[in-house]
């Protein structure tokens, strides 16, 4: 098992330097000049010159890919040149802001998909099932954005439920960092008042956000259990007598959540690094936000290490999903 | 079963239980954020302040924080926009605008109670012109480090190295740190860059109270300010919360969460402006708009074909883009510009003399495809690039509409070769001196967006030389007005036009005071009032 974990962790580190070699080559070679750009329109020659100076890009590219390396080796993903801050220090100060808000969401989708997935498949062809499979066609036709507006209409603007946007009301003060995570640390600050201002301001950006991922757990989940519930084996526990609801949330949802499990891994990852149409509506001072930033500014470096961050995690999500299947089949494990 | 069904049944009850006391914990929606200390102003933009050091950064966004925390010698206020005097006092120019002596106020101090005095001032834009980035562009030329003396503490004196007319209208944009402030924070010699990017050490009327990078940026307004306060109503503080939506700006307006915001679109305006509670600022700006040619490469390269384009270009749909908020150019100088003449040729709407100049060229059969550049996303862009291509139809001439990000057409403009056939340009002159938009037309411009046109011609160039050594303003300003004459006549571009400025505030925000001279949603804060009703 250790071995299988060694092997994967160094594969992971191999894809990861493949990852940093083709970003590093598209950022620069496509059009436009960062320290231009950072210059300002009105900076002459001779100040464009001294910015690209300052932030090495006036090297030959191998060379700047050389220090680049050395950098992330010493735990130095560099420095952008539209904020002036490390590259490090601005994604530790977004990148939190993101995973909450992708960890709520996917709990809600994870809280609810399941079940709805669940009792699909159990009252195949009631009406249940066909709200379910309404709920899970829209959730994959609904543009994102376009429901993160319409719920900032409804909740926000018409009803006055929740608030517009951001991470907390304008006039909270963010609870002392632990963990940057402002529902963990406002808890472990004992700031009850703080941890429901969070809690508001995270609903309506969290249930845009988890609706895609919420209508594939509930298509993925139901497929899986109307295949799970025709087993020979569900037939034997049901004429021994054993419960419905363990019949079918035990035995049956055990084998059909495997594939379920995959897919939410999959979805985790990629919702850490498409984040940022939600971001962009709901005011969310996450990594995507930045990363578009960036990328208007031509800001190589905070490029690369959002490019890096958001592959290190999908790889470390299918890395865990992968450990996830070898303990719950025994199969898998043997393999392994 | 049915204990699956029973157990499935309470999990919604849970949630919408759930969802509600979420929502308890979410309190009304408010006005302006009434605080201890007096109420709190919420301004919604959708522009961050990634930097807010005066010697390295300016935009519409961070200008305006600056303008709240730091004073500089003389201050743009009014429209139009006129010089006022601030940290100075007077000043007077000698020597044919080469030595410029200003005399400081003796009350002026630093947040920490430092005095500002003339050392402060040298030191201040000797470390803008040493760190070379942001406004140094603007003196770069004209002003050495040791050309600044001290003459005593509340007076300092300029020594251009060449006579330099325009000299006074750059420096409200040149802040004045605390010299002491900023050594404390140096950090390997940077000069306190890496400080002041989130930090200030200036002696405006407001200090930073709250830096949340990407989220809000709090500002506390001092009581004692040295100047004082154009009004006993003024707002305890400012919070420029950063709104990325007009989506959410209108909501946020609408909702009482947001006081004033910049970015709403033409229809967004039409909307508010009749809702009860909400006041529209709708101001004739100085950002002109145009579709500029690349005048030495393609076949825009003939100034006949330029013209043809120009005549036939139909203006009023150019207003109608902006539901009317827009006055059309009558000058390549926006009329808040000092010595603005309107020229009398300026071309409008004319078929028959669109048709009279294609037949000077070699395109008088039509067949020829020409690309329109414009910024991928801006609607207003795109649909002057539909009015061109219906436009030009009738001469034969095909449009091409090119979206593109900022990024890539400003590396387009930054050699002849690439530049493009058109492109849709905004340009906003940092100054009200004629200088500042004839130089947009000059040789020193080539390679940047506005000039994208690589316009030569050696008799306007030396036309510009000539005013910007000029002195008297009385010797200038004719100048200027055949400055104005000659640029029509080369018909770098199509002159468009001016579209207004405009803000949705709510109706408790009094003080809104317009000046041309700012930047696209800039708003003087020092100005504002809250009175609530």
């Amino acid at each position: 098992m250790a071995l299988y974990i060694g092997k994967r962790m160094a594969f992971l580190v191999v894809m990861l330097f493949g990852l940093l070699i083709v970003t590093f080559l598209i950022s620069h070679v496509a059009p436009g000049d960062p320290a231009s750009l950072a210059a300002g329109p009105d900076a002459p020659p001779e100040m464009v010159e001294r910015i690209r100076h300052e932030y090495g890009l006036d090297r030959p590219l191998p060379v700047q890919l050389g220090i680049y390396v050395a950098g992330i080796l010493h735990g130095d993903l560099g420095q952008s040149v539209r904020t002036g801050h490390s590259v490090l220090q601005d994604l530790s100060e977004f990148f939190p802001a993101t995973f909450e808000l992708v960890t709520v969401s996917m709990l809600i989708a994870i809280i609810l998909g399941i079940p709805l997935g669940m009792l699909s498949a159990v009252k195949q062809n009631s009406w249940f099932d066909h709200a379910a499979r309404i709920v899970s066609v829209s959730g994959v036709a609904v543009p994102m954005f376009w429901l993160g507006l319409m719920l900032q209409l409804a909740f926000a603007l018409d009803l006055g439920w929740l608030p517009l946007g951001g991470r907390l009301g304008i006039m909270s003060t963010p609870p002392d960092p632990v963990t940057h995570l402002y529902l963990i640390d406002s808890l472990l600050a004992g700031q009850w008042d703080v941890f429901g201002d969070a809690l508001s301001h995270l609903i309506l950006p969290a249930v845009a956000l988890c609706f895609p991922a919420l209508a594939s757990i509930i298509r993925v989940n139901r497929a899986e259990m109307i295949e799970a519930l025709g087993q020979d084996y569900i037939t034997n526990a049901r004429a021994q007598g054993i419960s419905s609801f363990r019949t079918v949330a035990i035995y049956a949802l055990k084998n059909a959540f495997l594939p379920t499990l995959a897919m939410i891994g999959l979805r985790y990852g990629w919702m850490l690094g498409g984040t940022i149409l939600v971001e962009s509506v709901f005011d969310w001072p996450g990594i995507g936000l930045y990363a578009t930033q960036s990328a208007i500014a031509q800001d190589f470096q905070p490029i690369m290490g959002v490019t890096l961050l958001i592959g290190a995690n999908f790889m470390i999500a299918n890395l865990l999903v992968d450990l996830a299947y070898i303990w719950l089949d025994p199969r898998t494990r043997e393999a392994a | 079963m049915s204990f699956i069904t029973t157990r499935m049944k309470a999990l919604p009850i849970a949630l919408t239980l759930a969802a509600a006391t979420a929502f308890t914990m979410s309190g009304p929606a408010q006005a302006f954020e009434k605080t201890p200390q007096g109420s709190v102003l919420v301004f919604g933009g959708r522009q961050p302040v990634p930097n807010l050091d005066p010697s390295q950064k300016y935009d519409w966004s961070t200008r305006m924080l600056q303008q709240a925390v730091y004073d500089a010698l003389v201050k743009y206020e009014g429209d139009p926009a006129e010089i006022k005097p601030w940290l100075a006092t007077s000043w007077e120019e000698s020597d044919g605008a080469k030595t410029w002596t200003f005399h400081l106020a003796d009350n002026a101090k630093f947040h920490n109670g430092d005095p500002v005095d003339a050392e402060a001032i040298k030191y201040s834009f000797t470390r803008t012109l040493k760190i070379g980035k942001g406004p140094s562009w603007m003196l770069s030329s004209v002003l050495a480090p040791d050309g600044i003396e001290v003459v005593d503490p509340h007076t300092v004196r300029f020594h251009l190295k060449e006579p330099y007319a325009p000299f006074l209208s750059f420096l409200p944009w040149w802040y004045i740190l605390n010299p002491k402030e900023v050594a404390a924070h140096e950090k390997d010699g940077d000069m306190g860059q890496a400080w002041l990017t989130e930090h200030a050490a200036g002696s405006g009327p407001f200090k930073i109270a709250r830096w949340q990078q990407g989220t809000l940026y709090g500002l506390a307004a001092l009581d004692n300010y040295w100047k004082g306060w154009p009004h006993k109503t003024h707002p305890a503080g400012v919070i420029y919360k950063l709104m990325r939506e007009t989506a959410t700006q209108r909501a946020a307006l609408i909702r009482g969460d947001a006081d004033i915001v910049e970015g709403l679109s033409s229809d967004d305006y039409e909307v508010v402006k009749s809702m009860p509670g909400i006041a529209i600022e709708d101001h004739p700006g100085m950002t002109t708009f145009g579709v500029m040619f690349n005048t030495s490469k393609g076949p825009t390269a003939d100034i006949n074909l330029r013209k043809a384009i120009a005549y036939a270009m139909d203006y009023d749909a150019l207003l109608k883009v902006y539901n009317g908020a827009a006055t059309l150019e009558d000058s390549p100088f926006p009329a808040a510009i000092k010595g603005h003449v309107a020229v009398k040729d300026i071309p409008r709407k004319d078929m028959a003399k669109a048709k009279e100049y294609l037949a000077k060229t070699k395109y008088a059969g039509g067949g020829l495809t020409l690309d329109y550049v414009y910024v991928q996303g801006l609607e207003e862009e795109r649909k002057i690039g539909l009015i061109l291509l219906d436009d030009l139809k009738e001469l034969g001439i095909t449009v091409q509409l090119k979206p593109m990000t900022w990024p890539n057409m400003t590396a387009l403009a930054e050699k002849a070769d690439t530049s493009p056939d058109m492109m849709a340009v905004f340009t906003t002159p940092v100054a009200t001196d004629p200088d500042a938009v004839a130089f947009q037309y000059a040789k020193g411009s080539w390679g940047k967006y506005y000039g994208s046109h690589y316009l030569d011609d050696p008799d306007l160039e030396k036309m510009i030389v000539e005013a910007r050594q000029t002195a008297e303003w009385d010797k200038r300003a004719p100048i200027y007005a055949k400055i104005q004459e000659r640029i029509v006549a080369d018909q770098p571009e199509v002159f468009g036009m001016l579209a207004n400025r405009r803000w949705g505030r709510r109706d408790w925000v009094h003080g809104f005071n317009f000046s041309p001279v700012h930047f696209t949603g800039e708003v003087d804060l020092y100005q504002l009032e809250i009175v609530p009703k």
